[in-house]
């Protein structure tokens, strides 16, 4: 399970410095309730849902968010950001079951 | 005889008075728990810390009024405000009145995001209503709420 697919998405494609973009976060996680059954064996299927995210920006922590089992299956999260320069931009993500992932972006304004 | 009949009704009457709690509860347990269920009130009281919220045209909630699916609802949260340092939405919370656990997210924003907007996507068991509560810097608290018809419910 150490590799879990996820998109880091920036609109527009080019920005300038100062620039505010639309940043989105995808991730394919089953997002399991703990409510739901099996249909063959009849048995409670394990909670495992992603519980928080941590959206950054030069180290600088720009987006956190604490995260429930009621978000639908392969999550997405989409905000804003202010362009501030050259550098990364970094998402850190846990599940309830304890799995830890990073994603991370190059960020290059032109102009 | 009377007096005898009497008794034996006023039994009957007692017995049915005992079972009956017992029977609620049965119906209650049959329900399935989530991990963390949590009703809608608990959730306002918990987020607010028991001041409540002011219903607010600041607060934009774009949420489909049907949904088909129920597993898949858009939800989109827009709030009015300058995102300066001295004036900015703390957070944004998402919750569904009537699911088994009403909290769905809670964002934590601040001034480098530019504008306060929100997007995701949420799983609705049945028709109910879709709720934002914003925290602002100045520690008010706004809301908005939207009913949702769900044809197939999505959490099952």
């Amino acid at each position: 399970m150490s590799s879990r697919k996820s998109l880091i998405k920036i609109k527009p494609n080019s920005y300038k410095d100062g620039e505010i973009v639309k940043v989105s976060f995808m991730v394919m996680h089953p997002m399991e309730t703990g409510m739901r059954k099996d249909k063959t064996t009849k048995e409670i299927i394990p909670a495992k849902y992603v519980n928080s995210v941590k959206f950054e920006y030069n180290s600088k922590v720009i987006t956190t968010m604490t995260v429930w089992e009621s978000l639908s299956t392969n999550p997405v999260f989409t905000t804003y950001m202010k362009i501030n320069g050259e550098g990364r931009f970094s998402v850190t993500y846990s599940d309830s079951t304890g799995e830890v992932h990073e994603k991370s972006m190059k960020i290059k304004p032109k102009g | 005889m009377q007096r005898r009949d009497f008794f034996k009704q006023l039994g009957a009457v007692a017995t049915i008075a005992a079972i009956s709690p017992a029977l609620s509860f049965a119906d209650e347990a049959k329900k399935p728990k989530g991990p963390n269920d949590l009703s809608f009130k608990a959730a306002l009281d918990a987020i607010t810390g028991g001041k409540g919220a002011v219903e607010s045209s600041k607060v934009s909630l774009k949420v489909p009024e049907i949904a088909e699916n129920g597993a898949v609802v858009p939800v989109t949260v827009e709030v009015e405000s300058p995102m300066t340092d001295s004036d900015y939405v703390k957070a944004i919370h998402i919750l569904a009145t009537k699911n088994a656990n009403t909290r769905c997210i809670d964002v934590h924003l601040t001034p480098a995001n530019g504008k306060a907007m929100f997007a995701t996507r949420i799983k609705l068991g049945d028709t109910q209503d879709v709720t934002a509560i914003v925290a602002l810097s100045n520690g008010t608290f706004l809301t908005a709420s939207q009913n949702v018809k769900v044809t197939i419910g999505g959490c099952g």
